[in-house]
């Protein structure tokens, strides 16, 4: 029934749990903190209003559980020890489990039964100590509180619970001083109610029609009229009739199950909302007086949501339309490529200007596009300091976490994938990397260890970096791996640089780990690692020094689908090589090309460059030219360069990347295809595959 | 005697339905109509005290009917029958003047109670 809103629900409660495991480590970190003890007590209090409305009570009843601990806190009825922190820290985990299920299978059924002993023993012993005080009452009160949250404070009480704007304020004023009459109104639908807008218009009908106006309703008439509201509205309206008959008029419709009213009195209103800023201090100042937190409570609430919506205006937006959108984007910058080159034929001049403006408008609207898609990559960045807080406990060693550049953005879907990776070279770094207390005091290193997690951009990529200052990776280990593996033979084996040796622990089931620990070190990982980041156009390397430590270094494309490209022709096709491999291109005589160990090279301003000839390469059919010049384009992956040898240079385009599809994907050279302007096909050279290849060889 | 009610539906199925319902509440069916321009006919010579009225309807459909009809009697207490989705078609016939709707499928309370609440 729910279906419409549990998405938004997932997501949310997704930021909550986010927000209450960061709050629960600076928590532990910092036990006095009255601030993030109330940050903790209001997400959870809002978390289990949303679970209540959507029917999860189990997780409404854990939340409930785990708010009145912080209650204890917040009134300093009990203290912040490391045994309910590890409790409490269970619980969230428990909430995560429960999300989960309830996206795979819609129901949060869990045995929560022990953790709810461990709180509820908790909060007697704390309570029990201090029983002079409203401990029983306070639960008592939220207890009936479940779900039906706004249900309260209404009836018999004269405070209205909406906020009321300046505007409507006065209207109010001098409708009263019209002789008219002002109304707070609350009409709850009974369960089950079908067409809910249209009844609710019902409602505004029948007000409208004893000559009553509605000055505020929440939520907005729009709102109702799309349904988004589950069965109750509530409502400011001035008419001239009394407040009795106003309510049995309104009782009257069919599937009305219960309507509050309270007549406003303008004077009491002004007092009570004409400046909520003061209110809410006032309200708060007499917390710990006032037995009925109701009030208090829904304030807080609002500022929970008020706060967030403070920092950035967002409305959310499924990743699919996103996705559409870029596709369409992408078929946009094909057609204006189509049309700029079969106008270019013409030479029309009025054309010319309007197409560079068409050019100029694509161009603003593809950044605009790719910016909409882009995250901070703290979303992935913020799940760490739990899981290196839990794994550093596990392992009994002391890491200090260092986290920056978590502002850095990059695609939607490439911060969606690049979560595991990281966790993995993260888990590594811990187990593997960073030494036990006692092997680094004897090493005459500091016994916690460091363990950095940087990102940041680099022209068109970002850079994300995995160190730690452990032990590093051991060469001698990783080589006779290798050689056992038969992975390189012992005699080229000592010819081989660090990087090429270390880069032997990307290859599919390579560990050098004696013993497997359910942390890491069962082989699969570190190909896996390796396979996600160049399935997202990037690349990875480590640099690694014995008893400094490792670094793991990750290169990413800002994003997937629209890259600048250099176009040539290598025979009779056109081949795409993306712009940022490119480190320029150049015109040489035949005889400039040098033989070194019968490998043609180039020398270009006192640097030996390897020559390529693609044609060789794509085993395609090629005759020695006789052309004097030959055209070269110089390309790079990582620190190396190679010189490619092309027929022609066309000249840079957008490109949208296709697909090759999954028949062609064992195809290293090529990283995808693209449509051209005039409807031909290029592929997109792969070339960090290429070189890796040719490096090979 | 119970108050006095006309049907109107286009499917008979429908009709019988409410028909039903209704008489077991302890209203008369004085009549049926299966389109709206029927319903119209029918309302000036049966003089009804309560209509049920369909939306979508050959020949007229129900809101049209509904305003014809509060031409005649402008005091004429007419339920609308709708199906789900029909949200605006329900708000537009509550602005011609219906006085309740009730959603298909009919639940016999919710449709006595539609009825006992304009008869009072």
């Amino acid at each position: 029934m729910n279906e419409q809103y549990l998405s938004v629900f997932i997501e949310e409660t997704r930021e909550y749990l986010q927000l209450l495991n960061e709050k629960m480590l600076s928590l532990e970190s910092n036990p006095d903190d009255i601030e993030v003890i109330n940050e903790i007590f209001r997400a959870l209090h809002t978390l289990k209003g949303m679970s209540a409305t959507m029917g999860f009570e189990n997780m409404a009843k854990l939340c409930h559980k785990m708010e009145n601990i912080f209650d204890l806190f917040r009134n300093q009825k009990a203290f912040v020890d490391s045994e309910i922190i590890d409790a409490l820290f269970a619980g969230i985990d428990t909430l995560e489990k429960m999300l989960q299920k309830i996206l795979d299978d819609r129901s949060d059924e869990m045995d929560i039964s022990d953790l709810l002993e461990i709180y509820e023993s908790f909060y007697s012993r704390a309570s029990s100590g201090v029983e002079v005080q409203k401990n029983g009452v306070e639960d008592e009160d939220k207890g009936t509180s479940f779900g039906n949250e706004k249900a309260k404070g209404s009836e018999g009480s004269t405070t209205v619970p909406i906020s009321i704007e300046e505007s409507v304020l006065n209207v109010i004023k001098e409708a009263i001083e019209e002789e008219f009459k002002a109304f707070y109104l609350k009409v709850t639908l009974r369960e089950g109610t079908m067409l809910k807008s249209a009844r609710m218009y019902m409602v505004f009908h029948k007000i409208e029609e004893v000559g009553g106006e509605i000055l505020k309703s929440v939520p907005s008439v729009e709102d109702i009229e799309d349904e988004k509201f589950d069965r109750t509205v509530e409502l400011i309206v001035v008419c001239k009739i009394a407040k009795e008959k106003l309510a049995e008029l309104i009782r009257d419709i069919s599937e009305i199950e219960e309507v509050n009213i309270i007549e406003i009195d303008s004077e009491k209103l002004k007092a009570q909302v004409f400046s909520s800023e003061e209110k809410k201090e006032v309200e708060q100042g007499t917390d710990s007086k006032n037995p009925k937190t109701s009030q208090v409570d829904r304030i807080k609430e609002s500022n929970v949501t008020n706060f967030s919506s403070k920092i950035t205006q967002t409305i959310r937006v499924d990743i699919e339309k996103l996705d559409t959108l870029m596709n369409l984007m992408g078929e946009l910058v094909i057609s204006r490529s189509r049309i700029m080159e079969t106008l270019k034929k013409y030479q029309i001049k009025e054309i010319d200007e309007s197409l560079a403006q068409l050019s100029r408008i694509t161009l603003d609207l593809q950044n605009i596009v790719m910016k909409i898609r882009m995250v901070p990559i703290a979303f992935v960045f913020n799940r760490f300091p739990r899981m290196v807080r839990d794994l550093s406990k596990k392992l009994n060693k002391e890491i200090n976490l260092i986290i920056t550049g978590q502002e850095t953005e990059l695609d939607r879907t490439v911060v969606d994938e690049i979560g595991d990776p990281l966790l993995h070279l993260l888990r590594n770094a811990i187990d593997h990397g960073i030494e036990s207390k006692e092997e680094r005091e004897a090493k005459g290193k500091q016994p916690i260890g460091t363990v950095k997690l940087d990102a940041h951009h680099e022209g068109n990529n970002v850079v994300i970096e995995v160190s730690d200052d452990g032990r590093g990776l051991d060469r001698e280990k990783i080589l006779k791996r290798a050689i056992e593996r038969g992975l390189i033979d012992e005699a080229s084996a000592t010819t081989l640089t660090d990087e090429k040796i270390f880069s032997f622990i990307f290859e599919p089931g390579f560990s050098t780990a004696e013993e497997v620990s359910d942390v890491s070190g069962r082989g699969v990982g570190m190909d896996v690692v390796k396979s996600t980041i160049e399935a997202l156009n990037g690349s990875v390397q480590i640099e690694s020094v014995k008893d400094r430590g490792t670094k793991v270094i990750i290169k990413l494309p800002l994003t997937l689908a629209i890259i600048q490209a250099l176009l040539v022709t290598i025979g009779d096709f056109i081949y795409a090589i993306p712009l940022v491999n490119v480190e320029e291109t150049l015109s040489i005589k035949k005889e400039e090309i040098k033989i070194v160990e019968k490998k043609p090279v180039i020398y270009i301003r006192g640097e030996i460059i390897p020559l390529t000839n693609l044609k060789e390469l794509f085993q395609l059919p090629h005759t020695e030219s006789d052309e004097d010049a030959l055209n070269i384009v110089i390309v790079h992956s990582g620190t190396r360069k190679y010189g490619l040898m092309v027929d022609e240079l066309l000249g840079q385009d957008d490109i949208v990347i296709k697909s090759l599809g999954k028949l062609l994907k064992g195809i290293k050279e090529f990283s995808g295809g693209a449509i051209l302007g005039d409807g031909s096909i290029a592929l997109i050279l792969d070339i960090p595959n290429i070189v890796d290849n040719l490096q090979g060889v | 005697m119970g108050k006095k009610v006309l049907i109107v539906d286009d499917a008979a199925f429908m009709r019988m339905l409410l028909k039903d319902i209704v008489t077991k509440a302890g209203y008369e069916v004085i009549g049926e109509a299966a389109n709206g321009v029927e319903a119209v006919d029918k309302y000036k010579e049966l003089q009804p005290d309560i209509v049920t009225m369909d939306i979508t309807m050959p020949e007229m459909d129900g809101i049209t009917a509904i305003k014809k009809i509060k031409e005649i009697d402008p005091d004429a207490k007419i339920i609308v029958c709708s199906a789900m989705g029909q949200q605006a078609m329900v708000v537009e016939a509550i602005q011609a003047g219906a006085k309740d709707f009730i959603v298909k499928p009919f639940q016999a309370p919710r449709v006595v109670e539609a009825l006992n609440k304009l008869s009072k």
